[in-house]
């Protein structure tokens, strides 16, 4: 039941206001941005997102039962549109939550009383315990395996690309389950408990030179029975509804320069570089520049056009193009700095931050270009899904996984 | 200028698709593009009568009266079809320029003629080098007793020969101004170029003391040609935009149904891949080109960078989509019959026709005060 389905729009932008209004003190908004944590959240805001969710506008579109307000998605809409308004965080958090949402989806009755009042309140730290050294591209690959053992699951594997992996309580980890049928057969979904002696986290170091993420390695780790989502060996269906959560508050991923040199607002920063360095008359560099700054404004175009498309109720193929556009300009962009720049992007260091930028983002390209499916996989499902052609033949789709062929030696 | 609404536009975009789906298939522009002409006069007249010969020209004078959104929307379909006719020339370019001008009493008797399709304009902006640029005109104007004499050579000139009348620009004392020339005048010589693309009419023109009548302007000369040629960039834009995603539609249904090794060559990544690229090519140029026409029908300052943007974007787009398209058919594409090739010689004629890729690039660099 929904308490609010009589309310008007009117009655309900009224009533969060009003709340906001009571509740969103300045002292608030200046406590939190002044505590943010680089991982996890500060106390501060612990404490305003233990407000939202006790007011029931952390997830409003939800049932009562699990803090919600049953509302709308478009009633929803005016909920976040108001604490954004007031530059509150905390709401929306049916539609932006992907923790919250998974376990809501796909979990059981025990953890979900357990854990979802937590994760909206960002008590509890997550992180995604999915890619494998030997399982990339290929996710169905993994070699990470599950046994039961009475009450509980009993984890040994690798994981890698796991960022807040130190401080987190919980991983969303797909293990194997079973070996004797086919790779996407096999494979279950859990909560998996970080703090304990089986996992050990290590920082991986990156070809930025940079620590994001880390290696994990998991070592006769405990599940609980109860910390299985889904039906076991269903763990591939219940990672496309996280991945899809995943991918609808996807923001763009990639990073700008990191030195800290001044980077004009209002012009191109390719513009002030090759003004910088007097090689503005180049024509060679002129055409790769324009190229450079075209190649961001069409990707722009594309996105509005998308939307626009969406608004009008036909659907778009040029969303699924975004990913693609951003390696390419990423890439460019970096390798016009480069020439740009000639022989300085030799240097590197504090003292030679056009050269750090330049060098950096040449290598930081590779996040977008590989990470969250590689530029390669990325034109396979453009292929296969927006343009329709068959799929390649895909020789370990039937077989046992136990006799697809691998890099590792069978366990 | 009236705007559409999106229904509208769609409907007067399905409409010309459904004309041409039959009325310029590959049978129609294979004959169409042997003739001396290089046009079928039925479907000319039946595009007249639809609106779309006089699609931007005011309804005032005869037109439909609609603007660069309309245009360029009708042209992706023209694009796709590989549309036989002289409407970038007459209806947009020459009908464009006449506008900019804004001489009431040559328009009166000349844009009616021009929107009914019973008389074909050219307009003859540049020499032989073809740059487009204001230094690049080649024809003078000299003062006679009675009028205006012509004298020099115009090239490029789009479908010149069918031309009844010519606009022509033409240095006069120091100043720009353009002229109207009977096409069948003493004096004027009208010779066809042997064009790479067999769908499109080129052809120099000649003047020797040709009788000229000045056509009056409300903005400066080369402002007006500006305007005009910006207007046909857009529509260049929306054909060539067109005319690749058309282009990629029959390479994916043939990638789907040729089959090789036992398999749908579709289903091979070295051509799945070419195929995804192209997407975001073909994708990126419609975005550009319909940004373009919006652009130039609010108007203000940002026409330069949009109009630039979407004539580089859109004549890359299209050369890479129709070389891709030959590369990735295989054997079949590299047949005079195989239809492949009559899109990429469009494509690489759309990639010069008013200046090339890189001076619009220069050009979209400007735009941005650099």
């Amino acid at each position: 039941m929904s308490r609010a389905s009589n309310l008007s729009d009117t009655d309900l932008r009224a009533e969060v206001r009003a709340w906001l209004a009571a509740n969103w003190t300045q002292d608030k908004a200046q406590a939190i941005k002044q505590s943010q944590a680089v991982w996890g959240a500060s106390d501060a805001l612990k404490a305003w997102l233990g407000e939202v969710v006790e007011a029931r506008w952390a997830a409003p579109r939800w049932p009562e039962q699990w803090f919600g307000r049953g509302l709308s998605n478009d009633q929803g809409k005016i909920v976040e549109r108001e604490f954004a308004a007031a530059g509150a965080p905390g709401t929306g958090q049916c539609r932006t939550n992907m923790w919250a949402n998974t376990l809501l989806a796909r979990g059981q009755p025990a953890l979900q009383e357990k854990l979802i009042g937590p994760l909206l309140r960002n008590e509890v730290n997550m992180c995604l315990l999915y890619s494998e050294p030997g399982a990339g591209s290929d996710l169905a690959g993994i070699r990470t395996r599950a046994d039961r053992d009475g009450d509980h699951y009993v984890v040994n594997g690798q994981k890698v690309w796991t960022s807040g992996a130190a401080i987190a309580d919980y991983g969303m980890l797909i293990a194997r389950t079973d070996w004797d049928v086919p790779k996407h057969l096999g494979i279950s979904f859990f909560f998996c408990p970080m703090k304990q002696d089986g996992i050990e986290v290590r920082p991986l170091r990156q070809v930025t030179n940079e620590s994001h993420f880390n290696e994990v390695f998991i070592t006769d780790a405990v599940v609980p029975a109860e910390n299985l989502l889904g039906d076991l060996n269903t763990g591939w269906k219940v990672l496309q509804t996280a991945l899809a959560y995943e991918r609808s508050i996807m923001g763009e991923g990639a990073r700008g320069a990191r030195s800290g040199a001044q980077e004009s607002k209002t012009e191109e920063v390719l513009i002030q570089l090759a003004r910088e360095a007097g090689v503005l008359d180049d024509s060679v560099l002129r055409q790769d520049i324009a190229q450079a700054i075209a190649y961001k404004k069409l990707n722009a175009l594309n996105t509005a056009r998308a939307k626009a498309d969406m608004a009008q109720g036909t659907s778009s193929s040029v969303m699924s193009l975004g990913k693609l556009a951003m390696s390419r300009i990423l890439h460019e962009e970096a390798r016009v700095r480069t020439a740009i720049l000639g022989a300085d992007s030799l240097l590197e260091g504090g003292d030679y931050p056009r050269a750090e930028d330049a060098n950096f983002l040449t290598l930081n390209a590779y996040f977008t270009s590989i990470g969250g499916g590689t530029d390669q996989i990325q034109r396979n499902i453009i292929g296969e899904r927006v343009l329709g052609l068959p799929k390649e033949p895909e020789v370990d789709k039937t077989i046992a996984f136990r006799d697809v062929r691998t890099n590792v030696q069978p366990t | 200028m009236n705007t559409l609404s999106h229904e509208e536009r769609t409907a007067l975009r399905d409409s010309v698709q459904r004309l041409l789906r039959d009325a310029s298939d590959e049978q129609a522009v294979r004959a169409t593009m042997e003739t001396d002409s290089g046009y079928d006069p039925g479907l000319w007249q039946q595009l007249a009568d639809m609106g779309v010969v006089g699609l931007i020209i005011d309804e005032a004078f005869g037109g439909s009266g609609v603007g660069p959104l309309e245009l360029e929307a009708v042209m992706e379909e023209v694009g796709a079809a590989l549309l036989c006719s002289p409407l970038l020339g007459s209806g947009v370019l020459s009908a464009g320029l006449l506008q900019a001008l804004g001489d009431d009493e040559a328009n009166t008797r000349l844009l009616p003629g021009i929107a009914s399709g019973e008389r074909i304009a050219a307009a003859v902006l540049t020499g032989d080098g073809g740059c487009w640029t204001q230094a690049g005109v080649s024809v003078i104007a000299v003062a006679v007793d009675d009028g205006w004499q012509l004298q020099g050579d115009g090239s490029f000139v789009l479908h010149g020969q069918n031309a009844d009348v010519l606009l022509v620009a033409a240095n006069v004392e120091g100043e720009l101004g353009v002229f109207e020339v009977a096409a069948d005048a003493d004096g004027v010589s009208n010779t066809s170029l042997p064009t790479f693309d067999h769908t499109l009419r080129l052809a120099k023109v000649g003047f020797s003391a040709a009788p000229a009548r000045r056509l009056q302007a409300t903005q400066p000369v080369w402002q007006a040609v500006r305007e005009a040629l910006d207007l046909t960039l857009v529509a260049l834009a929306g054909e060539q935009a067109g005319a690749a995603q058309h282009c990629l539609n029959f390479t994916v249904e043939y990638a789907k149904t040729r089959i090789q090794f036992g398999r749908a060559i579709g289903s091979f990544q070295a051509i799945k891949h070419m195929a995804a690229d192209l997407l975001l090519e073909t994708e990126s140029a419609v975005s550009a080109a319909r940004h373009a026409a919006a652009r130039l029908a609010a108007g203000g300052d940002q026409v330069d960078e949009a109009v630039s943007l979407a004539a580089f974007a859109c004549a890359d787009a299209f050369v890479t989509t129709t070389a891709t398209s030959i590369q990735m058919h295989g054997g079949i594409a590299f047949t005079w019959e195989h239809l492949a090739h009559l899109y990429l010689r469009r494509a690489r004629a759309d990639a010069q026709l008013f200046g090339n890729s890189d001076q619009h690039r220069e050009r979209y660099l400007s735009a941005m005060g650099v």
